[in-house]
């Protein structure tokens, strides 16, 4: 498409623009309201740091999320998936040492999304069901493991991990990065973008030219758990605790606002990882700014649930106007 | 297998029931007494009613997780008003308020082209949230002791009310899915909306109607609910939702549309309810609860996988299912 010269309609202009630059300007204009109501309590260089490394803990999650629906499915299991793995790599680090933990956390995670792939490609039953399933599996299991009991997060490795800093910045914006580097290069780079794309566009096409969708399908789901085992070490890090109930509730509500808000197509096909990490740090200065300015934890809530509704109608609004929508 | 797979479709759940029951009859005492049987059904009766209205939606191709939180909304406005306006109009405000949630998700759905799972997802955390806002995240105790009668008394001496609700429920919601015109067309749109278009269906009515069915249906049970508590619980009923789903996928309900098995959902409630019990009778945690709930809806899924595999096979071959 890049080296057509392609004439664009005043409406098409207005649904691109509304692609690209929309994010940055919601971005602003957040960042610019509660900078000049709030002001110093907001807007300091601290604080700013801060809130990019707390989007760690739904950004990183959003990458897998992202590929999932770009493949035209869906997990709502992430936010027990993240206390099963938390839980068990954090009792495995009192044992073994963090750098043990970290990797059980990582490689649970990841197994969890296997499990989730396997039981949707190979049962060909809607994604959004089965993970619905294994959400409350996985929460019950995770209670079962811990006894209703926080496991604490010791360790100097994995404390460093999520609270330490290098040259100046939050190590998890580092995490952050290498994680959104290392999908962006298999997204546009690797064989498997086009494989995702594909299998999101026209899953019988994408079978019939040769690519096992299963298998892409698969991949995906586990992707999805090394990237929420990834947060998982660092929101355990951060809190200094893996706790069976808390620990990841409602993260799967704020990945999958973070994605569609990024400009994911619900339906599949198209996605943008910069756009799901511009969303997600959009989530957290909305959510840093109502709780600096004392908001009603309650009315936060509504707002969490608007967010979405009005994120996916404008993205109704973006295609529509493009002339995409069927 | 086809024949197995549609046997299974309609009898699977009663043998689920007569072989929990067989187990449930040797290891209980308990179980063999007529109140205990009654209390298992009425335990059901919750989830089983919220489930017929999940089985219209299923049927029309969506499905609605908000349900829970439609309940603690219900709870919620009830506790607030009964004050002022007496246990009947405060019943009738909050069924009303629920019934127009239903009819937003509906208008979302149809109108603006949101999938169910976004919307009814939304929807379940502002209802939380407007819920916690309307108590100011209290729980809300009721004084009207009368208001109890609704939901804990016992028709003849011996039947629990929320038994003859899910029957009176039961028979509504049957003979709306079997023997209307728009039951047929609910069951149309599931089964191929461009279709059920192309013949003249106002889908958007048909299904705007069947979340508002849902959302009705979750509303009786926080009515239900609320009255035998007498406390206003903004939170009411956290994961309920899922109880919902897994008892109308169990039914023999198939997740793909177009076929609706309400006899199937009314049993599958009580299978259940019986499971809580058979946990009960061990002393497990609740969490366990959870964790088997969760089985079920996966084995409820797998057979529902392979059943629509083999019908797939069974179409491909060109044997009449």
């Amino acid at each position: 498409m890049d080296d057509i010269k392609i004439v664009l309609t005043p409406k098409q202009k207005a649904g691109s623009w509304l692609g690209s630059f929309g994010l940055i300007a919601i971005l602003l204009i957040i960042f610019g309201f509660f900078s000049l109501t709030l002001r110093g309590t907001y807007f300091n260089w601290g604080n700013i740091k801060n809130m990019v490394s707390f989007s760690s803990y739904v950004g990183i999650g959003a990458i897998g999320m992202t590929f999932c629906i770009m493949t035209g499915n869906f997990d709502i299991s992430i936010g027990s998936m993240l206390a099963l793995a938390g839980v068990l790599g954090a009792s495995a680090a009192l044992k073994l040492g963090g750098i043990v933990g970290v990797i059980v956390t990582i490689v649970v995670a990841a197994l969890l999304g296997l499990l989730n792939g396997l039981f949707v490609t190979k049962l060909k039953i809607p994604a959004f069901i089965t993970t619905l399933g294994m959400l409350f599996i996985f929460r019950a299991l995770a209670y079962i493991y811990t006894n209703n009991n926080p496991q604490y997060i010791t360790d100097r490795f994995w404390i460093f991990l999520g609270n330490g800093s290098f040259l100046g910045l939050p190590f998890p914006i580092f995490i952050m990065g290498l994680c959104y580097l290392i999908a962006f290069f298999m997204l546009r780079k690797a064989p498997f973008g086009r494989y995702i794309l594909a299998v999101g566009t026209n899953s019988r096409a994408a079978s019939l030219s040769g690519i096992n969708v299963e298998n892409v399908k698969i991949l995906v789901f586990t992707l999805i758990g090394v990237f929420v085992g990834v947060s998982a070490v660092l929101n355990g890090s951060m809190l200094g605790a893996a706790n069976p109930g808390m620990m990841g509730d409602g993260y799967e509500f704020q990945v999958i606002t973070a994605v569609v808000l990024g400009g994911t197509a619900l339906a599949g096909g198209s996605g943008s990882l910069g756009g799901t990490l511009l969303a997600a740090l959009i989530v957290v200065f909305l959510k840093t700014g109502m709780s600096n300015a004392q908001v009603n934890s309650y009315w936060q809530q509504v707002a969490t649930g608007v967010v979405l509704i009005v994120a996916v109608s404008l993205n109704k609004l973006k295609f529509w106007l493009l002339g995409q929508a069927q | 297998m086809v024949k197995f797979l549609k046997l299974y479709e309609k009898i699977g759940i009663f043998i689920l029931i007569v072989a929990a029951s067989i187990f449930l009859a040797i290891v209980s005492p308990n179980f063999r007494n007529m109140d205990t049987i009654l209390s298992i059904i009425m335990q059901g009766s919750y989830g089983a009613i919220i489930a017929f209205g999940m089985t219209f939606a299923i049927t029309s191709g969506g499905f609605d997780l908000s349900v829970e939180a439609v309940m603690g909304l219900t709870s919620v406005i009830i506790a607030m008003l009964i004050p002022s306006l007496g246990f009947a109009g405060s019943i009738i405000i909050a069924v009303l308020a629920s019934c127009f949630v239903g009819f937003l998700n509906g208008i979302l759905i149809t109108k603006v082209g949101i999938s169910p799972l976004i919307t009814t997802l939304s929807m379940q955390v502002i209802l939380r949230g407007a819920s916690l806002i309307i108590t100011n995240g209290r729980q809300v105790v009721i004084s009207q002791k009368s208001f109890m009668s609704i939901g804990a008394s016992k028709a003849f001496g011996f039947l629990p009310m929320p038994i003859i609700y899910m029957a009176v429920l039961f028979a509504i919601f049957y003979i709306i899915l079997n023997q209307t015109t728009f039951g047929r067309h609910v069951a149309a749109s599931g089964s191929n909306e461009q279709a059920a278009k192309m013949s003249g269906l106002n889908i958007s009515l048909i299904k705007t109607v069947v979340y508002i069915l849902v959302a009705f249906s979750a509303s009786i049970v926080g009515v239900i609910r609320t009255s035998q508590t007498l406390i206003g619980i903004p939170t009411m009923a956290p994961g309920f939702t899922l109880n919902v789903l897994t008892i109308a996928i169990l039914g023999g309900t198939s997740l793909a549309g177009g076929r609706g098995n309400l006899i199937g959902t009314l049993f599958a409630g009580i299978f259940i309810s019986m499971i809580y019990y058979g946990l009960n009778l061990l002393n497990v945690q609740i969490f366990y609860q959870m964790l088997a709930v969760g089985i079920t809806l996966l084995f409820a899924l797998f057979i529902d996988g392979l059943r629509m595999k083999y019908l797939e096979t069974a179409k491909i071959k060109g044997i009449r299912v």
